[in-house]
């Protein structure tokens, strides 16, 4: 029998998402850890997690210096000893400030976590701040911002968070060269002993380990560390400047292109559809925005929309470098997209295949015991239930195409949009 | 198989989901040094229709797999991942699109654009983005990795026409050319009856690989100066290495760990935060089969000079030629590759690439046995490596200069 190539062979659409189980204990001062077993290597992830993001610093850099710097020494041993140590054992000890948090995160294999555990602790709780390791990464900060400057999408980048959210709101807390130059180890010290050393959110193990692992954890933890008490905070006051603004760089070949707007976060009621709107409009290689835009009409090597939820502020944007040339048909294009999914149905083939592979992809992110870990996590710091994942699967089929258009029309309107244009004129 | 197409089979019960790889025996080093850039520019054009399917990613969407690919100077690798029970989808696509793609004026056209783009935006558009653009020309002068996977330069992207990819395809894109791994979550009898099914029926092709010039043993330093609007000097150097089935190839790779690898290493602290004389500074090597390079590449601090710099890298490599490296320095090293490897084996897709590549450089057994290779280095080894690398006519050195 002859093979007909142009039948498309049948398929299953994911009807199940599972989430592995985790174990949530807590220690004597009442410090939650995480644990998640997955995987059959025998490695793991050990991420502590501190309040002690963008949006907690009281000054531009704090946040970011202060995370760089815990490696850099403590009561008892030099930078230069901790780094010998703990790469001695083959692992990797990094920081991240982020805009909600910063995580200290250990990477090993699990034989040498023993070895490696109370060095990690160490440079957690008993960081020195040294000022000469402070004057080299200050340095070193100004030298990579001079060459962040000269990119159009970092210009762009930036200038669409303060036009969005207001020039001193946490998220656009963008250093400039001053900052870099007038932060101080008192600063940091400052900062490290009120959201790290009081700011402990809690802990996030992953990977293969043993019971042991778990124990040697708890019990290096100890009663010295203590627990957050998470406190209602006043939000940040946001000051938009909506509307358009160009930026000139004249050396440039292409432009940075940022459009967006304020959106939802996480736990609103429509943050789901808002999701997977976005991805058929331009969340993934088969979006509109890259078939239009890149498959067809060859503009651009990328474009893309992003949904960004953090605390505070959540925001919504297209994001592409275009040639300048055809930058203005570029951005016309963006707009003729939009205005499509708001006036016109989703074609009903576009919407199974978007849930599908809406669907396929979370089956991607929930395999492998670190990117799991990072699924937990976005749970945690969401107080998303349990059942989150598993559950995405009946709310993502019930969802149709005229509540996408409802969902387009509140949340991708043309109203109150910021445009940056970074490139030549 | 009979039509030559060699399949590795990787069963993981674990996962949901489930990988093809295919790896055709084709890069940039295998194109007309008057039509480079062909072998990447290919690439899109696997994603722009085949003979009976005119949109392969919407297809594989809808079954809920995500695809890509990427080309560097020795290989093109495809790759599928999708939901386990979703298999045949991928059998289904992939093979259509090496039985013929539909060879459309539109799609080329397109993907021209896009390509230039890329270009652009990669090469053209950031600081510094040009350094490969200039490195490998200086340090080759007849082996094909004189140009990037990218191409030598724009024009050649916009020459490339329909014939150019015809033959193109029906030269490199034939069974007996390609290496095809099935893992994740699939049975070995499934694998076979979908191999005979959807690849059984495709003819073995007649693959010519127009056969290049080997790279002459450099004899002399090269160096050239650029001056460009970025804000920070940069200097390159690149010295010629083994390819990667060399014995020193694992010595070489040590090496440039042992010197610019996280913060206990050598250059790191001597050179970055003790002399004070670079921001930045890294050393890697190219990884290439064919006998490739280890770069030095580092970003000067306002004020220091190249001669200052260049001075104190040099001291550092005399060092690793007259100094046994301490026992305890390789353990690290080695500890930090074996992470690394295990690391780098948790993910289902990269051990589909791994058991590929391993196999097409002659040695499969290379994907479980890499480390003992690393297991194997001696400080005696790594000093002969360095003694034989380190040596001023067999370096390549750009100085990349900020325009005042």
């Amino acid at each position: 029998m002859s093979l007909n190539r142009r039948e498309i062979p049948g398929f299953f659409a994911v009807d199940k998402l599972h989430f592995p189980r985790f174990a949530t204990d807590s220690n004597a001062n009442g410090i939650k850890v995480y644990s998640l077993k997955a995987g059959s290597q025998n490695a793991i992830r050990l991420d502590f997690v501190f309040n002690a993001g963008l949006i907690n610093q009281l000054k531009n850099a704090q946040s970011s210096f202060t995370a760089s710097m815990l490696s850099e020494g403590t009561k008892r041993h030099s930078a230069i000893e901790l780094a010998e140590a703990l790469d001695f054992y083959g692992s990797y000890f990094q920081t991240k400030s982020n805009a909600d948090d910063a995580v200290a995160t250990l990477y090993c294999l699990e034989k040498h976590l023993e070895n490696c555990l109370p060095l990690f602790l160490e440079a957690i709780y008993e960081s020195t701040f040294p000022e000469k390791e402070l004057e080299i990464q200050k340095k070193n900060g100004v030298q990579k911002l001079k060459v962040s400057l000269k990119k159009n999408n970092y210009i762009c980048r930036k200038s669409f968070y303060k036009n969005l959210l207001g020039e001193d709101h946490p998220y656009a807390a963008f250093s400039e060269k001053s900052d870099l130059l007038s932060i101080n180890t008192d600063d940091l010290k400052q900062f490290y002993q009120t959201n790290y050393i009081g700011g402990l959110k809690f802990l996030l193990l992953s990977g293969n380990f043993n019971e042991t692992t778990l124990n040697l954890i708890q019990s290096c933890l100890g009663n010295s560390v203590t627990k957050f008490d998470e406190k209602e905070k006043g939000q940040p006051s946001i000051k938009s400047k909506f509307g358009k603004e160009f930026i000139e760089k004249t050396d440039s070949v292409q432009s940075a292109i940022r459009i967006g707007k304020l959106s939802i976060g996480r736990n609103h009621e429509d943050f789901i559809s808002l999701q997977f709107l976005n991805l058929i409009f331009g969340g993934y290689f088969g979006s509109r925005l890259m078939k239009n835009i890149r498959e067809d009409k060859g503009l651009t090597y990328g474009i893309y929309s992003v949904l960004e939820p953090f605390n505070s502020a959540s925001m919504w944007y297209i994001d592409s470098d275009i040639n300048t040339k055809n930058r203005e048909i570029g951005i016309e294009e963006i707009y003729k997209e939009l205005k499509k999914i708001r006036t016109e149905q989703i074609p009903n083939e576009e919407l199974i295949s978007a849930k599908n592979y809406f669907l396929g992809s979370f089956l991607r992110s929930l395999n492998g015991p670190f990117s799991l870990a990072d699924r937990l996590k976005i749970m945690v710091d969401n107080k998303l239930e349990a059942n989150y994942y598993p559950n995405m699967v009946s709310k993502l089929n019930s969802i149709t195409s005229g509540d996408l258009m409802t969902i387009a029309n509140k949340y991708l309107g043309e109203e109150n949009i910021v445009e940056i244009v970074v490139g030549k004129k | 198989m009979d039509n030559g197409l060699t399949v590795i089979h990787h069963l993981d019960e674990s996962t949901q989901l489930c990988v093809l790889n295919i790896l055709y025996r084709v890069g940039s080093r295998d194109e007309n040094p008057e039509k480079t850039g062909f072998a990447h520019l290919f690439e899109h054009l696997m994603f722009g229709g085949s003979q009976n399917i005119s949109e392969f990613d919407t297809a594989l969407q809808t079954a809920g797999g995500e695809s890509n690919a990427f080309t560097s100077n020795d290989i093109t690798n495809y790759y599928v991942t999708l939901p386990a029970n979703n298999i045949e989808t991928a059998f289904w696509l992939d093979s259509d699109r090496m039985l013929s793609l539909d060879f459309n004026q539109k799609s080329l056209d397109t993907q021209k654009r896009v390509v230039i783009e890329e270009f652009r935006e990669r090469y053209l558009n950031q600081p510094y983005g040009d350094v490969w653009l200039k490195i490998l020309p200086l340090a080759y002068k007849t082996h094909p990795y004189q140009w990037p996977t990218i191409g030598k330069e724009i024009s050649h992207i916009e020459n490339a026409n329909l014939q150019d990819v015809k033959d193109f395809f029906f030269n490199f894109y034939a069974p007996n050319n390609a290496i095809m791994v099935v893992a994740g979550n699939v049975s070995l009898e499934e694998t076979k009856r979908l191999c005979n099914k959807w690849f059984g029926p495709i003819k073995k092709g007649d693959t010519i690989k127009s056969s290049y010039k080997k790279e002459l043993v450099q004899t002399e330093a090269r160096i050239e100066h650029i001056y460009n609007n970025v804000p920070l000097n940069l200097l390159v150097k690149a010295y010629h290495m083994g390819g990667r089935l060399d014995s020193d190839y694992y010595a070489c790779d040590l090496l440039s760990d042992i010197l610019a690898s996280g913060k206990s290493s050598r250059m790191f602290n001597n050179l970055v935060k003790e002399k004070r004389l670079f921001s930045e500074l890294d050393t890697y090597i190219s990884g290439d089969v064919d006998p490739g390079l280890f770069l030095i590449e580092g970003k000067l601090m306002p004020g220091i000079d190249f001669e200052a710099a260049e001075l104190a890298i040099a001291e550092e490599l005399e060092k690793l030629k007259t100094e046994l490296i301490p026992q305890d320095e390789l353990i690290k090293v080695q500890n930090k590759t074996e992470t690394n490897v295990v690391f780098g084996d948790i993910n289902i897709l990269n051990r589909a690439m791994k058991l590929a590549f391993a196999e097409f450089i002659g040695d499969i057994e290379l994907a479980n046995t890499e480390i003992e290779h690393y297991l194997k280095v001696s400080p005696n080894n790594l000093k002969e490596v360095a003694v034989k690398m380190f040596v001023p006519e067999n370096c390549s050195t750009l100085y990349y200069h900020a325009k005042k």
